[in-house]
């Protein structure tokens, strides 16, 4: 497990800055809710004025914004959207980062096979990606109940762990990615506009109203309107995350057995 | 008994040049020399090895296992140096020592610190403030902690300066007295010279040669320039075993094979201004000497 605990220490630092930014976004946001909770109607009345297309967009559901999970639904696809870019950057860093820093040489002539590397290295993205909701959840519960002492726990988790379901996905898209293409020069640069790109699909499916658009963005698969209105996930949409998520790692560890680590 | 075995190994590449049919052995205890120029396929072979890339068509074994079905079992025992070396940039040296010790199941702490002292390398800097010649340093202290019993050297001494290739030297055939096998691939003539018993030469992804070093050195060409008058040129290219006469700017340079006291003899007779006897690069035998082989 030495590649394991290497990767959790490599990786600390990184994964405090992001779970922490992930949490105080999400709460600073909820803050807002005690602040404007007064003037809730008149904030509804502005966002219908909005054009459809645009209240689509911003993926606004009416009805809801007057608790405090409705309201932080409303923020809660962009932290998705950050928990993905961090999620993406952990999958492809994972043998991505070992080709293109050239470290691959050093680690795979060790006595290590590279099925064990790779599990340990995915079970270290897994692990941080638990304990980024972790702290993630610790941090905004309190918060939640702070703006409204009589809100809805279950909800608010059961939205919240959707950034989880999104992370590992994107994560083993990332993981598959980083595994296949010969060397990844710089992680971020393949992590945000992937990332930006799926929800930039999401969001113009949602403007102009094609449903079908949803199955190819991650982002779309756990919709928090229908989570708020009927309290459960879509099946359907959740084992798609689920084959899809399998899948990608499955085909990681293929790829990784059979690829060839060229000099330079 | 051999620790190496190396049968028709083939690597196809789209369009770049891998390796073909590339077969040879080494025997244990051996310091065995890979020598050609670059892009030959020297790394392609040793890469093979390691298991780092897969071949097309061949086998190779290490220890009598076959590389590719037991790389990790292979690898306890192997001590490998890349020619380019990259680590963890924000670890400390002693950090990824012992995360490369990490791997073997042995204390190195005592071998890390014995060696860090010999190869004058400061354990507590970090891997991206060390220049090249130190994260070289890096590389060969994480190829030797484990005392592998066959140390694979893919261009060991770029970038180290000469005190410190000549103390590395010194390491190598101590570890070779204890009985470690060395394989070391170089484009560098004189440092397989100085090491090795017995060399392949591969060129352009062909293994064309394999002999021992002291028949090399007999074969071998020397590069003869002879600052002088024009008259002695006739002489010269009298003497037996003078190839590739030419004069320029002044000098006469010719390549010479065979007895040098004949050289010597015929100068004696001459007043020459000055006067230069080089060993040929590898680069200008593979030109000279192999090219009808070619």
């Amino acid at each position: 497990m030495n590649v394991f605990a290497h990767e959790i220490r490599s990786g600390a630092r990184s994964l405090a800055t992001w779970s922490l930014s992930l949490a105080g976004f999400a709460s600073l946001y909820m803050l807002l809710y005690g602040a404007i909770r007064n003037d809730i109607q008149v904030f509804e009345d502005v966002l219908k004025q909005l054009p459809p297309a645009a209240q689509a967009a911003l993926g606004v559901v009416f009805g809801t914004l007057d608790t405090v999970t409705g309201f932080y639904s409303f923020v809660f696809a962009y932290i998705v959207l950050c928990g993905a870019i961090q999620a993406v950057n952990l999958g492809v860093a994972a043998i991505g980062r070992e080709t293109g820093g050239k470290t691959a040489d050093f680690l795979l002539s060790k006595p290590v096979g590279r099925t064990s590397i790779l599990a340990q290295k995915a079970l270290a993205i897994l692990v941080q990606l638990v304990l980024t909701n972790a702290v993630y959840l610790a941090v905004t519960i309190p918060v939640a109940l702070s703006q409204q002492s009589d809100a809805d726990l279950g909800q608010f988790a059961l939205l919240s762990a959707t950034l989880f379901f999104v992370q590992v996905v994107f994560a083993a898209l990332g993981l598959l990615f980083g595994t296949v293409v010969e060397k990844v020069k710089s992680v971020v640069a393949v992590s945000l506009p992937a990332v930006f790109g799926f929800f930039v699909v999401g969001m113009l499916g949602a403007i102009i109203g094609e449903d079908k658009i949803r199955y190819v963005t991650p982002f779309k698969w756990f919709d928090a309107a229908y989570i708020l209105k009927n309290g459960t996930y879509e099946t359907g949409f959740a084992i798609l995350a689920a084959c899809v998520a399998v899948v990608a790692v499955a085909a990681s560890f293929l790829a990784f057995a059979r690829k060839d680590i060229h000099a330079q | 008994m051999n620790v190496i075995e190396i049968r028709n190994l083939t690597k196809s590449y789209g369009k770049a040049r891998g390796i073909i049919d590339v077969s040879f052995d080494v025997a244990e205890g051996e310091i065995f020399g890979f020598i050609g120029p670059n892009g030959a396929g020297k790394s392609t072979t040793i890469r093979t090895l390691l298991n780092l890339i897969h071949a097309t068509s061949g086998s190779a074994t290490v220890f009598g296992k076959d590389c590719r079905t037991h790389a990790p079992e292979i690898a306890r025992e192997v001590g490998y140096l890349p020619s380019e070396v990259s680590y963890y940039d924000r670890m400390k040296v002693l950090d990824l020592l012992k995360y490369s010790a990490s791997f073997y199941g042995k204390d190195c702490t005592k071998r890390i610190h014995e060696l860090a002292a010999y190869m004058d390398l400061d354990l507590k800097r970090r891997i991206d403030d060390l220049s090249f010649g130190n994260k070289k340093k890096v590389g060969i202290l994480q190829g030797l902690i484990h005392e592998p019993k066959l140390i694979i050297l893919d261009e060991p001494t770029s970038g180290l300066d000469p005190l410190m290739q000549q103390r590395f030297f010194e390491l190598l055939r101590q570890e070779n007295a204890k009985g470690a096998t060395i394989l070391l691939s170089s484009h560098v003539l004189d440092e397989v010279q100085r090491l090795c018993g017995r060399v392949a030469i591969i060129k352009e992804g062909r293994i064309i040669r394999i002999e021992s070093m002291s028949d090399l050195a007999r074969d071998h060409y020397k590069k003869v320039g002879v600052e002088v008058g024009p008259e002695a040129d006739a002489a010269f290219a009298a003497l037996e075993g003078v190839t590739n006469l030419e004069r320029k700017d002044g000098v006469v340079s010719f390549y010479y094979k065979g007895d040098i006291n004949a050289v010597v003899a015929h100068l004696a007779g001459l007043r020459i201004r000055n006067l230069w006897v080089e060993e040929p690069t590898l680069e200008e035998i593979f030109l000279h000497y192999y090219q009808k082989e070619g």
